[in-house]
């Protein structure tokens, strides 16, 4: 278990990793070294893993990794019953599958870059990897835009993504959060990321996601969203209460606070009537086939 | 040497049909079958060993149609049918079962073990006879398909309803027609200027019995609040619900919308493309008088194909069902 531990700091100092493929690569790290003789044993001490994986990190991604690690774990241990041939298959299964997810960031960019026209102006919240994928190839694909990034208080981490923009030499202006509905109408289009898709077809992401996709429908600006299918979760929440609080907080706020009313959120959701198109490793997605996939993959 | 005969005669067929594409004027519905009728002489006739050689060629010759005349997408939309029809023969002679699991998909990624690279490289001697008999059934439902949404007419139309509708579509006249051979009801048709196709299907609609009347295009949203139900028909359904049609489309269902009016889209499933707005295409058209709209999938209520009747958030579904993603893009 502190193995664990040891392995999930060193996943968080390697920045460019999903916390969802860090997740799941740890996991994979606790399968190989666990020590059970039954099945069951070992999906109650990989349920354990994850709930001390949440404590670390409490976001949507991470639950995210981890239940569908455990789907894996269930799906393969369907298929050999006799646990040392299945330990074996797991972990064979369970690396191609870490190899196949890494490699879905690019699959995203390649199908979203298309979208950017020349002299496109692009609004995009906070920092996002995959966004930032998506930007790198359509300027190595020699087209030219612009991009507004809202600050994204509490942790300004749209400066963050302004200086990696800035490197890549694509003219990035940031934006105050307040500015979103003043900038609306200079935009062409908006693309976010998302740290969790949820079965309607919406998203968890960084606060003041939200706020942006009711802007652009006022102003009838497409809102696209890029997003690698491993995030997709097992929520439906109806309203911005339903999202669980273990999400919407930090988890040492989680831990030391005494009214979490008194708290500011850092996620909110987004729902799908909001929503254009989601670009995934699966494809591109209308919100209500994101459902179809869940449902494939947990029934 | 009667081989050579053969594909120089497959060759001059082919150019046939490109000069005739180019030139243009046909209806989709005829179009689709020619491309349909072709596509197996192309199967029948031309050289290959494996369904990899003969994707390829097929891949090859659908390249050449879509670039005779982008604007018809039902060619495309040919090609890949076959496509997929090759695909599921191979699978099929192979003896796989899931052909069913042909999409990615998280539950593929997460149980597959190993590449699963198909190659279509295996030879069967029956794969040509099973392609070309899927190609048979697939031009039986090409030519049944305006029959088919016509039958669905009396579910929707009932008696002294007012339905509007936008220039000339065969499928709709049909869909009107046979609505009218029990119902007494009433069309307005927009003339849809500057071609005015409009005026060509109130005569025949009127022929037949249907009191129609014409109004301009102007007009659309100052009579809207009479009509009970907006009946049109599309060159093109996208992938994310929405439609290419022809240019004023796009008033008439904001104008709908306006009024709460339920807005019907008749389309057989032949014109089901799997291309989304925003890649390409509607910008490129560098034209002072544009000849298509492109409507949202929001404005639409509901989908009237050969199959039955679908709602706009259901299409992505039938897409999946008809192409194979590899596909998508020729």
């Amino acid at each position: 278990v502190n193995k664990l531990f040891f392995l999930v700091t060193q996943m968080s100092q390697d920045p460019d990793v999903a916390s969802a493929v860090a997740a799941i690569r740890s996991l994979l790290e606790f399968l190989k070294r666990d020590q059970s003789e039954t099945i069951l044993g070992l999906r109650e001490n990989l349920t354990k893993a994850i709930g001390r994986l949440q404590e670390a990190d409490s976001s949507v991604a991470v639950s995210s990794g981890g239940e569908l690690f455990l789907r894996f774990i269930s799906l393969t241990s369907l298929e050999n019953p006799d646990l040392s041939q299945c330990r074996n298959v797991m972990i064979e299964r369970g690396e191609l599958f870490l190899k196949k997810i890494s490699l879905s960031r690019g699959k995203v960019a390649k199908l979203c870059h298309t979208f950017i026209k020349d002299g496109a102006k692009i609004l995009t919240h906070s920092s996002s990897r995959v966004v930032l994928k998506v930007l790198e190839s359509a300027a190595a694909d020699k087209k030219r835009f612009t991009v507004y990034v809202t600050e994204s208080q509490p942790d300004s981490a749209g400066k963050l993504m302004a200086d990696k923009l800035r490197r890549l030499n694509i003219p990035v202006t940031v934006v105050l959060d307040a500015a979103v509905g003043y900038i609306m109408e200079k935009v062409d289009l908006v693309i976010v990321g998302a740290e969790g898709v949820v079965e309607s077809g919406g998203i968890i992401n960084k606060i003041g996601t939200y706020q942006m996709a009711v802007c652009s429908k006022a102003h009838n600006k497409p809102f696209y969203v890029v997003a690698e299918s491993f995030k997709f979760v097992r929520l439906y929440p109806l309203n911005q209460q339903d999202v669980p609080h273990r999400f919407k907080y930090k988890a040492d706020t989680l831990k030391t606070a005494e009214d979490l009313n008194q708290e500011h959120p850092i996620i909110d959701y987004t729902p799908p009537s909001l929503i254009t198109l989601l670009f995934t490793d699966l494809g591109v997605l209308t919100p209500s086939a994101v459902s179809d996939e869940l449902i494939k993959l947990y029934l | 040497m009667p081989g050579a005969d053969k594909e120089t005669d497959l060759g001059e067929r082919i150019e046939a049909f490109l000069a005739e594409l180019k030139r243009g004027g046909r209806g989709s519905g005829e179009t689709a079958r020619s491309t349909a009728a072709l596509l197996r002489r192309i199967t029948a006739q031309a050289r290959w060993s494996s369904a990899g050689d003969l994707m390829e060629i097929i891949r090859k010759e659908g390249r050449r149609m879509t670039a005779a005349q982008p604007s018809e997408t039902t060619v495309g939309n040919m090609v890949r049918r076959v496509l997929k029809i090759i695909r599921e023969e191979y699978a099929r002679s192979r003896g796989s079962s899931e052909e069913a699991d042909q999409q990615e998909s998280l539950h593929k990624l997460l149980t597959s073990g190993g590449s699963s690279e198909e190659n279509f490289r295996q030879h069967f001697a029956p794969l040509k006879a099973n392609v070309i008999e899927a190609i048979n059934e697939l031009l039986t439902e090409l030519e049944g398909t305006t029959d088919n949404i016509a039958m669905q007419a009396l579910e929707h139309i009932h008696s002294n309803e007012v339905i509007m509708t936008i220039g000339r579509s065969r499928t709709v006249e049909a869909f009107l027609k046979d609505a009218a051979r029990k119902r007494k009801f009433h069309v307005i048709v927009a003339e849809c200027a500057p071609f005015c196709q409009g005026h060509e299907m109130a005569t025949s609609l009127s022929e037949d019995g249907i009191e129609t009347t014409v109004i301009p295009d102007a007009a659309i949203f100052a009579v809207m609040s009479r009509v009970n139900k907006v009946i049109i028909g599309t060159q093109t359904v996208l992938a994310n619900g929405g439609l290419r049609a022809v240019n004023g489309t796009h008033t008439l269902a904001l104008a709908a919308k306006h009024h709460s009016t339920p807005l019907i889209v008749c389309a057989p499933m032949f014109k089901l493309s799997p291309q989304v707005p925003g890649q390409n295409s509607l910008t490129c058209v560098n034209a002072h008088c544009p000849v298509f709209d492109y409507v949202p999938p929001e404005l639409i209520t509901l989908f009237i194909s050969n199959i039955g009747g679908n709602a706009p958030s259901y299409i992505y579904r039938l897409m999946s069902e008809l192409y194979h993603p590899e596909d998508h893009e020729l």
